[in-house]
């Protein structure tokens, strides 16, 4: 059969490529409605299989589990991180001559900045894209469908338990990776530039802000909540084979980052307020 | 050379599986040493590509068309991650700038954070995340395929022939992205500092050059040159060495993912005492 031609078919396959790009926005705004409805079923009827991707997204699957799973990669990422600020914090001030207020500047980047970020990016490497792997995996070998011809809602099965594990997770995990943070920054800082630890205690401890722990908190728990839903989309809608599974892992982890880290700035902008809630001065 | 490690493990396989005393003992072996033979051939390989990186035939047209394939996926999320982070950052150096009464310090801070810590890292991340994922993705599936076998078959080395125009390819493309993150960065803080957090604009922009100068500028670049290397090189180690079918090209990406996260964040800390040591930031 012969194809009738059409008329301007650059300017209908521009039309047709944003219609659908529109689409696509809808489709995965529905998908996250869908998965945020079906924590309720997720937990209620699917509790055991949320402690089993509890216990596989804390402790990491194949050869991550090897190197000590997601806790001990997020954990790394963030004593790194705490020990740059270490070296970049003591340098700057030490030109200026208040290298006494690195132990501040631990308590108040670590916990506005670095912590939530860079947890944020651990996450989203770690067990979102394990997520993705999996989901993608099961699509391509039609595992999905098999669930939905059985009767089980896949994406409360699926998506929603994956989300409510990684909200749970996030909790311990976000604990360690501050701790790693603040133990890196102090080790940093005393050990190896020289500072007495009773100088950098006081200033950290001076300094640490009890509430805005709590905030950075929140703001790794919406992360991973953001980071969960994206990293399961992805997931779920992989087509094309092996190849498609790899670069359904690399789009949600593109996507995810920055869905993330504009979370991130906007529950930073919300919390701490425009004058952003410091006071030196006491 | 990189061909005869392949060979060493295909053969350590070929036990006889009636034997199941020795299988055992084999496989448990194997599990113990395969973290360990993985580094080594990660090392094995990259020693190879750059070896092979100096030999003709040079594939011109590989590298061409990975270079645009990176920097066409890399660019949007480049831009998209680079005005949060940016923002997030000034954001809470002014909130600190501004409670000691030295806001129209704000250009200097935003400059010295996006130009030593943010270009980089955001940089690093979109290579690592967009263009890493994607060619390993890539070359899992040519793996799984046995397309490499089919090349070694026509004498044509992988190592040569696709590894090389990628990491320089990545290597490239990062260097290029690490001044566009420092552009859009600086430029996302200006208009933050001075619509949001009422800073006076000429202050910003003299402030911008007072810590950061040339050399902290080239810090920046080779820093985002060797973070591209790095993860061009692990993501092409982890897409050639995919095993297990769909589900191993997916956890393959994963791991790659993971593995430049970790490996920037070391390289990043590495670099920044070393610049610092020099008296470079």
């Amino acid at each position: 059969m012969s194809h009738a031609s059409t008329q301007f078919p650059r300017l209908q396959r521009t039309v047709a490529s944003a219609i659908d790009g529109w689409n696509q926005l809808g489709r995965q705004t529905q998908f996250y409605g869908e998965t945020l409805k079906g924590i309720g079923d997720a937990v209620i009827r699917y509790n055991t299989e949320v402690v089993r991707l509890i216990a596989q997204m804390s402790l990491g699957v194949g050869a991550l589990a090897l190197i000590g799973g997601t806790i001990v990669i997020v954990g790394f990422l963030t004593l790194s991180a705490g020990s740059l600020i270490a070296v970049q914090a003591y340098s700057q001030l030490e030109q200026v001559g208040v290298q006494a207020l690195a132990g501040f500047t631990s308590a108040f980047l670590n916990v506005r900045l670095v912590g939530p970020l860079v947890a944020g990016i651990g996450l989203a490497a770690t067990i979102g894209a394990g997520a993705t792997a999996q989901l993608g995996a099961m699509r391509i070998s039609e595992e999905i469908d098999a669930l939905e011809v059985m009767g089980i809602r896949s994406v409360a099965y699926l998506a929603s338990t994956r989300v409510v594990a990684g909200m749970i997770v996030v909790i311990p995990l976000y604990c360690v990776a501050v701790i790693m943070a603040f133990v890196a920054t102090r080790v940093g800082t005393t050990a190896v530039y020289g500072q007495s630890t009773g100088v950098y205690d006081h200033y950290f401890y001076t300094f640490l802000n009890p509430v805005d722990v709590i905030y950075s908190f929140l703001q790794a728990i919406s992360m991973a909540i953001v980071v969960m839903l994206v990293h399961t989309y992805y997931g779920f809608n992989a087509s094309g084979g092996p190849a498609g599974v790899g670069e359904a892992v690399g789009r949600a982890v593109r996507t995810s980052l920055i869905a993330a880290v504009f979370v991130t700035l906007f529950v930073s902008l919300a919390l701490y307020g425009q004058s952003g809630g410091l006071n030196l001065s006491g | 050379m990189w061909l005869g490690f392949r060979n060493e493990g295909d053969s350590a396989v070929n036990v006889n599986p009636d034997d199941v005393g020795s299988w055992s003992v084999v496989v448990s072996l194997q599990s113990a040493g395969k973290p360990v033979r993985a580094v080594g051939e990660f090392f094995a390989m990259s020693l190879d590509t750059f070896v092979q990186m100096f030999k003709p035939p040079w594939a011109w047209r590989e590298f061409i068309l990975q270079t645009w394939f990176v920097a066409r996926v890399a660019l949007m999320p480049t831009i998209l991650l680079s005005i949060p982070f940016t923002v997030l950052t000034t954001f809470t150096i002014n909130v600190l700038l501004v409670e000691i009464g030295a806001a129209d310090f704000s250009g200097t801070g935003a400059a010295l954070g996006t130009v030593t810590q943010t270009g980089p890292i955001v940089t690093v991340l979109v290579i690592a995340g967009a263009g890493a994922t994607a060619m390993c993705a890539d070359l899992g599936a040519r793996t799984i395929r046995e397309e490499l076998d089919a090349l070694r078959v026509l004498g044509v080395n992988p190592v040569q022939a696709l590894v090389v125009p990628r990491v320089l390819a990545a290597t490239l493309v990062s260097l290029l992205l690490a001044s566009l993150v420092c552009l859009v960065g600086i430029a996302g803080g200006f208009f933050f500092s001075v619509f949001f957090q009422h800073v006076t604009p000429g202050a910003f922009a003299a402030g911008l050059t007072l810590l950061v100068h040339g050399p902290q500028v080239i810090v920046a670049l080779i820093k985002a040159a060797i973070f591209g290397l790095a993860a061009s090189l692990i993501a092409c180690y982890k897409g050639i060495s995919v095993g297990g079918g769909t589900q191993g090209v997916g956890n393959a990406v994963n791991e790659t993912v993971v593995y430049t996260f970790m490996a920037l964040f070391v390289i990043n800390l590495i670099a920044t005492a070393v610049a610092v040591k020099a008296g470079a930031t």
